[in-house]
């Protein structure tokens, strides 16, 4: 219990009190007893002065009767007169005898002495010789006794209070956050067991602990989103993954059975090698995506010339495009600088290009063009005049391993248009799907270079006048 | 070619030296990191097959840069099962030739094997290429077949000179994807095929003996012989 954090801090507080108090007493118990005392040995200074006028006036015996008389009278209770002959013998004053720790030389003295029905004092004297005779002066300090204990008594009390208060505060605050953090120990327990559902308690206010359990929080909302698509990227692989490997068995089970003719055999095993490819194809997809998914390509962000990355995909699918007499054309603005991954660009632009090749009809057409939007981002759109996609599949074409009523029959494996997304958005961006009555627009945008944005915005009409369509083919025929 | 596998898994290994064997190569194989760097740093090899994570203390990035520091300058082909970009590009760096991710097919191996040897024997980049009756020249871009001139657009010019580079060698789809055209992805369509057969169309219609051929199951080759 002395370990908690919450008590080290209060002691730690209630020492420094301490210490803050005794400083400030301090000082001010020697102000004063300095102050009193100089006060007293000026008063018992005057008084002595008075009796030697006395004496100077009325000789010894006026000093006796003065002395008898004041003594008598009372004038002060914590008064202590006594004069003595030479040889100190009293010869008048409330002092039965010279005290033993006074000395005969004149000057003030801080002594304990005797003091009949009162018991022992401290008093402050004063010393003179007039003549023969030995005057002592003095008071004690009876007076300010019961000052200086209530003075002490306060300042322990002060310290009392400070320590029982400290010790409580520290007790309660160590209740109240050892009953927080083992509500968030419960939590984090709960999701160590496999719950990621759970949150930790927060409250309205700011303070410390409160920052860190939304902070917690925060990550755990993005642990548990990593989770869930960790989970389902595996339920989709075990999906779509197992019709292929269900064939593949099927084809070499039925091998095995019917062995047939080594020219079949050799056939069948090349079919099966050719399942295994699509098997690792798809597997291939699904990790790319995941890295994609991951954020960790962003280290291969350089500056890239989309419209020569554009171009270059368009002049890939060219031939493949003439063959079905597909118009594919490339329209840019010239030479765009954009902050992006050139593999992955590539990728998702032959993506696209492929799907729009695949539902553009013959002798129909494939546009793609690269714009400056002049806000800092490029566009760029695939878009065929195939049959579009309805409102209701535009959703649902994102998804991993749809595949549109549409692209039945066709070769793929559904992921492009994922792919194509899981780009997109790495870049900043995400995919927008568009109708173009008839077919499908496709569109994303990507980051203009720092430098690129700056020159663009100074001369945009120089950019818009050398626009111009880049036909990358002619249909041929 | 004499050739030195170091590869740990026995399955993998048994296939690929007996593959090997079959091609005609001379094939040693080591089963763990230390045994593979004593063969490369001590035997004259002409190709290197390293498999990039290998049992005990010695990876095979490591050997390879310990051997490159060495001066040895063997070409080394990556054996990996790590497939993400970052890898691959890691893996070149560290003095790899080139990269290729399991599973893979053997066809595959044996042509970029083929390449790598090729390149190390050293090309004169701007030397005249021929191939039979075919000829090109790197510099003025001319392309001729006999005495027929051939027009190429840029890229299946330079379609053409990869194959003509690599005659009589087998040159894989991927290959040709990523020389010709920087592509490190799989587009998942026939789109090199097209390329090919347009390419074909120019420089083997009209003649007799069609130099580019399809290898089945392999790739394509520019060859003379039947």
């Amino acid at each position: 219990m002395l370990r908690s954090s919450a008590l080290s801090l209060a002691f730690g507080y209630i020492a420094l009190g301490i210490i803050a108090l005794v400083l400030f007493a301090a000082p001010l118990w020697y102000a004063w007893q300095v102050t009193i005392q100089e006060g007293r040995i000026e008063i018992l200074q005057v008084d002595a002065q008075r009796l030697a006028e006395v004496y100077r006036r009325e000789g010894a015996d006026g000093m006796r009767s003065f002395i008898d008389t004041r003594v008598r009278m009372q004038i002060a209770s914590e008064r202590i007169l006594l004069l003595t002959d030479e040889s100190l013998h009293p010869l008048s004053g409330n002092l039965p005898v010279w005290p033993a720790d006074v000395p005969l030389v004149p000057g003030n003295y801080k002594v304990r002495m005797e003091l009949g029905d009162q018991g022992t004092q401290m008093a402050l004297v004063h010393v003179a010789t007039l003549g023969k005779y030995h005057l002592l002066v003095g008071r004690d300090n009876a007076l300010f006794a019961p000052l200086q204990t209530r003075f002490w008594y306060g300042l322990a009390a002060a310290i009392a209070v400070l320590s029982i208060a400290g010790l409580l505060i520290g007790l309660i605050t160590r209740r109240a956050l050892m009953s927080r953090v083992h509500s968030i120990r419960q939590t984090v327990s709960a999701i160590i067991h496999g719950d990621l559902k759970h949150r930790l308690p927060t409250h309205l206010n700011d303070d410390e602990l409160n920052t860190l359990s939304r902070t917690i929080n925060g990550m755990l909302e993005q642990i548990e989103l990593l989770v869930h698509g960790v989970r389902n990227v595996s339920n989709s692989i075990a999906h779509d993954l197992r019709t292929p490997l269900a064939e593949l068995r099927s084809r070499l089970e039925e091998l095995a059975l019917i062995r047939p003719s080594p020219e079949e055999t050799f056939a069948e095993v090349d079919g099966a090698v050719a399942d295994v490819d699509r098997v690792i194809r798809i597997f291939d997809a699904l990790l790319r995506l995941a890295e994609i998914d991951a954020g960790m390509r962003r280290s291969g962000f350089v500056p890239l010339d989309i419209s020569d990355l554009t171009a270059n995909a368009v002049e890939f699918y060219a031939p493949a495009a003439e063959l079905r007499n597909i118009d594919l054309a490339s329209h840019s603005e010239g030479a765009l600088t954009v902050s992006g991954d050139p593999v992955l660009l590539a990728q998702a632009l032959s993506n696209l290009i492929d799907n729009a090749l695949k539902f553009a009809p013959e002798n129909g057409a494939v546009n793609v063009t690269v714009r400056n939007r002049f806000d800092g981002t490029v566009e760029v759109s695939v878009s065929d005049n195939g049959p579009g996609i309805s409102d209701s599949e535009k959703s649902k074409v994102m998804e991993r391993f749809y595949r549109g009523d549409a692209s039945r029959g066709t070769p793929g494996v559904g992921l492009g248009l994922s792919l194509a997304q899981a780009v997109a958005k790495l870049h900043g961006s995400t995919l927008e799907l568009s109708d173009q009555n008839p077919g499908l627009r496709v569109a994303f945008s990507l980051p203009l270079e720092e430098a690129q944005t700056a020159a663009h915005a100074a001369a945009p009409q120089k950019s818009a006048a050398a626009e111009q369509a880049v036909p990358a083919t002619v249909a041929s025929g | 070619m004499k050739i030195l596998l170091v590869e740990d898994n026995e399955r993998v290994s048994q296939f690929v030296v007996k593959g090997l064997q079959e091609a005609g190569h001379t094939v040693d194989h080591a089963g763990n990191g230390r045994d593979g760097m004593f063969l490369a740093a001590s035997e004259p090899y002409d190709v290197i097959i390293m498999d990039r994570m290998l049992p005990g203390e010695i990876d095979g990035l490591a050997i390879i840069e310990v051997l490159r520091k060495a001066g040895k300058r063997t070409p080394i082909l990556i054996l990996s099962a790590l497939s993400e970009v970052d890898d691959r590009i890691r893996g070149l760096r560290s003095g790899g030739d080139d990269y290729l991710t399991k599973p893979f097919a053997f066809g595959e191996l044996l042509a970029r094997l083929d390449a790598l040897h090729r390149r190390a024997q050293g090309v004169n980049a701007e030397a005249p290429l021929t191939v039979g009756d075919l000829h090109m020249d790197p510099l003025t871009r001319k392309v001729t077949r006999g005495s027929r001139p051939i027009a190429l657009q840029p890229r299946e010019f330079k379609l053409l000179e990869y194959l003509m580079r690599h005659a009589g060698q087998v040159v894989t789809r991927t290959m040709l994807l990523e020389n010709v055209w920087d592509y490190h992805f799989d587009p998942q369509t026939n789109v090199v095929d097209v390329h090919i057969s347009k390419l074909r169309q120019k420089i083997d219609a009209e003649f007799e003996r069609p130099l580019l051929r399809t290898v089945r199951n392999a790739g394509y080759t520019v060859t003379t012989d039947e």
